[in-house]
């Protein structure tokens, strides 16, 4: 089977295209800007500046990990002052109470920061979205209540003094090594933010925040992910405590209030929601101007953070730099129009093995299915048996049960009664991201394709969700793919290429066995029939099971070892092509001698 | 009555729809089909408010539509049944037919004859009128949807697949009832995908391919035409 | 001993009589739009400040004619509030603005009155005398608290069951765009169901003013409690608040009379956590079964 007839269809990119990410140039940005600010004050000598600029570099740091919690998590806190309370609290505690040292009361307050953080974590695994925010808030709350009560060990309102000499002299150029700390502190959140982003672990949290459904049936948990982005902001918000506590050298009650909380939050907002230099900016806004620049309103504070905050959600959204990201994106074309992607050009990469013809053996199998949506049935005692290797067509009007029967199979929704068998072994009440661990994957009707993700980054995700190492051929095919679309954006496709994208996803993932939901829908007839070669390769070459539910049925009759027609939730025929053809339960689809 | 000229709408920065123009007059129907994906949905959303067109007119008896909100296009005449029976689940199946009625408050008489004309045709409907809409079968809700748009009296009526999960049996009925409605002076266009069973009940047909219309037709030729299609297409498959 | 369970019970009941009601006001509102409203709990506050400068020490029939009136403002303010919040969601592919403008609005409205009325906890004269009950003496306005949320449990009962508005505003929380479709007009009864939700705040802030803490930081407590208290009955059920409300009520009363007053919002905090990890539907809430 030749699959080469558009082989280098296109040149290179050329290499004057704009970046489809703005990330790193931010992170640079960023980093300047905290490195001037941060030292800038010490070589001139200047000793508030000094002070303040220490204060706002740890608020940047606890505002980049509200950012990372915010946007490539999915989560909004209203709570991050109070890791960063635990953090500096639990540290003068220890350091300045107990005459612990200072290293030692570091750790015992970042560990209370991070138990902190499991209170917040721990729900996250079950809920999400506006569930969290109340926990959070309340949390905020709760945190200066508790240090004023538990006064026998936080000596209540009157607080705790510290003092560090050692880390306030100055040891070359005017700065101190505390100054160096808090200023390089900032800079690492940055690079551990920008890291995770590219990182496997936060393409994953970022697809399980936009699309739970789809990230399960990539094998991911969206809660565990949840779970685990509250953890890692709590620890990176824990260390900003830690270093709060020498550069204010006292720590009381009215400190961590609620409005602290509020702070970090804001900025993000402000500064422009999921930017890596948002919080830069956003800090700059909402903690110097009114505390410093307007420093005689100090009473006015609380009152321009609302005010600011709520007149960027209403007139840009996208806060500050995220509003100027906006622009240079439009600017620039990032996107390649209606033919930017196409399988075939990648096909040749994956050279394959022998002809396979599919086998006696059953991996997919539904014992009297039934799956009801209050006295609706959608899926109505099915049987349905799938050979290993072949392509089974699964055909029928719309509404007749196909899709729901996917999203069974899948592990998206649970049927009420029956079972079902993957690989011999009973997966009914399975759920979905181990369904898809086991071998699975599928695409969606409404294709799942992320806009924030370069196009490659999208199809990466198949990548991610595999278990183990890629096969020389799909590692060969992924570098082909990165390499043409690791700067073009997904927004632009079609429908019908979105489809082909979370093809492609589950061609990555070597998924064993993948069920596709009208994958031919929208596309061209050219488009089309590289499709069925597409299908055919997987199933001849590489020996995949393929449940293919399509309307078009030239299409499903070309292609399919076996189909099945469904009506009404039952299953009214199954056989090979040619029988189910002449069925006369399949006459009505046959419209016009066309099969429409 | 329903007049579209040059359509142009998709989601978000993608395009689905390009230069569709049809038109409804008032006691036709108008078979709409296409493969899924086509864009027949994404039509009907246009028409009714849903998507926003890109570019083009919605004109409703010469009143331009395009821009204005579902709710107000609705409170114009224009009223979208949409896919899948979708009814207000936990109101009663009375309270579902009331809420049709937001299109044309005031109307106290020709509400209540309305009433009593859906009962006579769909019967069940009054027999379970206290019952909460998500205790229908499918089939039902759907009747139950048509109904709560025919309370409405709207001058065009959109109806997206009106099969959807339903027994093949149905079909006939909810048709010669959309056929009957028409009749009273309705503009009725329906997206269908069983067109075999939907083609005489219609005037006029319509096949939407990849966003385009692909040709417009009488109904009574749509099986032909079809036909002499697909062998135009087999002919330049096998060149 | 006795007579401490009693005033536990007692107060307990009341105060989640006002934790009910605020999140049967959540319900309302989070129907129609799915929004949940972060600023109601300044609302409820501003209507104990209604009871403070309309009708602190004044005769019963002034009273009762600022009570409506307080209501009526409030309503005004929240559907406001509404209007503002909506504005947004308008257009906007990102669906979920309205949890950093209601949070916005809240530390706006807390700020506001922090400037103008400064920090203090206001004291407010209630209309209604105290009386006995099993022995212990009970301010009238804990009476009011649970005459109040009765009242609005069955106000809203019928409203929504009933009328055409209230119909349509549940029609809304179940498809909103077969209402849509249908042409109610969504953007008014969303607006309608805020005002509801303000005119139950407010009047229910200005009746329990007497036992409450009419202050500018107090918002955000009741808001928490009153969203707890939604949760453990279920969010969107009505007659969940009921058994939600008292509960939480009951147990913050408890800690405050065996562990501390400070440990308040801490005890509802634990509820809150407990309740998402074993149960996040809520006692009468029902799984969401949307078809894909």
């Amino acid at each position: 089977m030749a699959i080469s007839e558009t082989v280098g269809a296109r040149g290179a990119a050329p290499a004057t295209r704009p970046r489809f990410s703005s990330d790193l140039q931010q992170v640079w940005i960023g980093v300047a800007l905290i490195a001037v600010t941060g030292f800038g004050p010490s070589f001139l000598g200047n000793s508030y500046w000094v002070h303040t600029f220490q204060l706002v570099n740890i608020y940047i740091a606890a505002a980049i990990f509200q950012n990372f919690l915010f946007v490539d998590a999915g989560q909004k806190s209203f709570g991050q002052g109070v890791l960063l309370g635990l953090g500096a609290y639990v540290t003068a505690i220890f350091f300045g109470l107990h005459d612990y040292s200072f290293a030692l009361a570091a750790l015992i307050g970042l560990g209370a920061a991070t138990a902190g953080g499991l209170l917040f974590a721990f729900p996250a695994l079950r809920v999400q979205y506006f569930h969290l925010g109340f926990v959070t808030l309340s949390a905020a709350i709760v945190f200066p209540q508790i240090l004023m009560s538990l006064d026998r060990w936080t000596n209540g309102i009157n607080g705790i003094s510290v003092s560090l000499p050692a880390l306030h002299q100055e040891i070359f150029l005017g700065l101190s090594p505390l100054t160096i700390l808090v200023a390089l502190y900032p800079m690492l959140a940055l690079a551990i933010h920008y890291g995770l982003r590219r990182s496997r672990l936060g393409r994953q949290m970022r697809v399980a925040a936009i699309s739970p459904e789809a990230a399960r049936s990539l094998g991911i948990k969206p809660g565990v992910m949840r779970f685990i982005a509250f953890v890692i902001a709590a620890i990176g918000t824990g260390v900003c405590g830690i270093l709060y506590l020498p550069a204010v050298s006292f720590v009381s009650p009215q400190g961590f209030n609620v409005e602290l909380s509020f702070v970090f939050f804001f900025a993000v907002v402000v500064g422009g929601r999921g930017q890596m230099l948002g919080p830069v900016i956003g800090i700059w806004i909402v903690f110097i101007l009114p505390n410093i620049a307007l420093a005689q309103f100090v009473e006015y504070r609380l009152l321009i953070y609302g005010v600011l905050t709520l007149v960027t959600v209403m007139l840009f959204p996208d806060g500050i730099v995220g509003s100027i990201e906006r622009w240079r994106s439009k600017r620039g074309v990032t996107g390649r129009g209606e033919q930017a992607f196409r399988v075939d050009a990648f096909l040749e990469q994956l050279t394959g093995g022998s002809d396979r013809q599919p086998v006696d053996e059953v991996v997919v199998e539904v014992r009297g299915g039934t799956k009801k949506f209050g006295e609706v049935v959608a899926v109505d005692k099915v049987d349905i048996k799938v050979r290993r290797g072949e392509i089974h067509g699964l055909i029928g009007a719309n509404g007749s049960g196909k899709t729901s029967l996917l999203n069974v199979l899948s592990g998206l929704s649970r049927l009420n009664a029956g079972s079902f068998f993957i690989n011999g072994r009973e997966a009914t009440r399975l759920a979905a991201d181990r369904i898809a661990d086991s071998g699975v994957g599928r695409t969606f009707q409404t294709p799942r394709i992320f806009p924030q993700f370069s196009l490659w980054d999208n199809l990466r995700i198949g990548m991610d969700a595999r278990t183990g190492q890629p096969s020389p051929d799909i590692a060969r095919l992924a570098e082909a793919l990165e390499k043409e679309f690791a700067e073009d954006s997904a927004e632009l496709l079609s429908h019908g290429q979105r489809r082909l994208v979370e093809v492609m996803r589950t061609v990555l993932k070597e998924a064993d066995i993948v069920y596709f939901d009208e994958p031919a829908a929208g596309l061209s007839s050219s488009e089309r029939a590289n499709f069925a070669r597409l299908v055919k390769f997987l199933a001849r070459r590489m020996g995949k099971t393929i449940i293919l539910v399509e309307h078009d049925l030239d299409l499903v009759f070309n292609i399919a070892d076996t189909v099945t027609v469904m009506e009404q939730g039952r299953v009214v025929a199954s056989g090979r092509p040619e029988e189910v053809a002449r069925d006369p339960a399949t006459q009505h689809m046959f419209v016009g001698g066309r099969r429409a | 009555m329903l007049e579209v000229r040059n359509l142009h709408a998709g989601y978000g920065i993608v395009p689905v729809l390009e230069d569709v123009s049809l038109s409804a007059r008032s006691g036709e129907i108008l078979l709409i089909g296409g493969e899924n994906g086509a864009g027949k949905s994404t039509l009907m959303r246009a028409i009714a408010g849903f998507n926003r067109p890109t570019r083009g007119e919605v004109l409703l008896e010469g009143k331009p539509l395009q821009g204005m909100a579902p709710e107000s296009i609705a409170r114009a005449g224009l009223r979208l049944v949409l896919d899948g029976h979708r009814v207000f689940p936990e109101l009663s199946v009375f309270d579902n037919l009331r809420m049709g009625a937001a299109a044309r408050r005031g109307d106290r008489v020709g509400f209540d004859a309305a009433i009593e004309e859906i009962y006579t045709v769909f019967p069940i409907l009054k027999e379970k009128h206290r019952k909460y809409a998500r205790d229908l079968s499918g089939g039902q809700q759907q009747m139950l949807a048509l109904g709560q748009a025919f309370v409405a009296q709207p001058k065009v009526l959109l109806c997206d697949e009106p099969s959807m999960g339903l027994a093949q049996a149905l079909l006939p009925q909810i048709l010669s009832f959309l056929r009957k409605w028409a009749e009273t002076g309705t503009a009725v266009v329906i997206v269908e995908q069983h067109l075999q069973v939907t083609a005489p009940y219609a005037d006029r047909a319509m096949i939407v391919e990849r966003g385009k219309v692909k040709f417009e037709c009488p109904a009574a030729e749509l099986d032909a035409r079809l036909a002499a299609e697909a062998a135009l297409e087999q002919a330049g498959a096998g060149r | 001993m006795l007579s401490e369970i009693a005033i536990i019970v007692i107060r307990g009941i009341a105060i989640g009589s006002i934790f009910a009601m605020i999140a049967m006001s959540f319900n309302i509102v989070h129907g129609a739009t799915g929004i949940l409203n972060f600023a109601q709990g300044n609302m409820f506050v501003l209507g104990g400040f209604g009871a403070f400068f309309l009708a602190n020490e004044t005769g019963v029939a002034w009273w009762l004619l600022m009570l409506p009136l307080t209501g009526i403002l409030i309503a005004g303010l929240v559907a406001l509030q509404g209007w503002i919040t909506l504005l947004p969601l308008r257009s906007s592919v990102e669906q979920d603005s309205w949890l950093i403008s209601t949070v916005a609005v809240s530390v706006i409205i807390a700020a506001v009155l922090m400037i103008t009325q400064g920090p203090f906890a206001y004291t407010v004269q209630g209309v209604v005398p105290s009386f006995r009950i099993l022995g212990v003496r009970t301010p009238g306005a804990y009476a009011l608290s649970i005459g109040c949320m009765v009242f609005w449990f069955v106000a809203l009962r019928i409203f929504l069951r009933h009328t055409f508005v209230g119909l349509a505003i549940s029609a809304l929380s179940q498809d909103f765009d077969a209402a849509r479709a249908a042409g109610l007009p969504v953007r008014r009864l969303q607006i309608v169901a805020f005002a509801i939700s303000g005119l139950m705040v407010g009047t229910a802030g200005f009746l329990v003013a007497p036992v409450i803490s009419v202050a500018s930081d107090a918002g955000l407590r009741y808001v928490l409690n009153g969203f707890v208290a939604a949760v453990v009955g279920g969010i969107g059920s009505n007659l969940g608040t009921l058994v939600g409300g008292p509960l939480v009520g009951v147990v913050t009363m408890l800690t405050a009379y065996r562990i501390g007053g400070a440990y308040q919002d801490l005890a509802s905090l634990f509820v809150l956590v407990a309740i998402l990890m074993l149960r996040p539907q809520g006692i009468f809430g029902r799984v969401s079964a949307r078809r894909v």
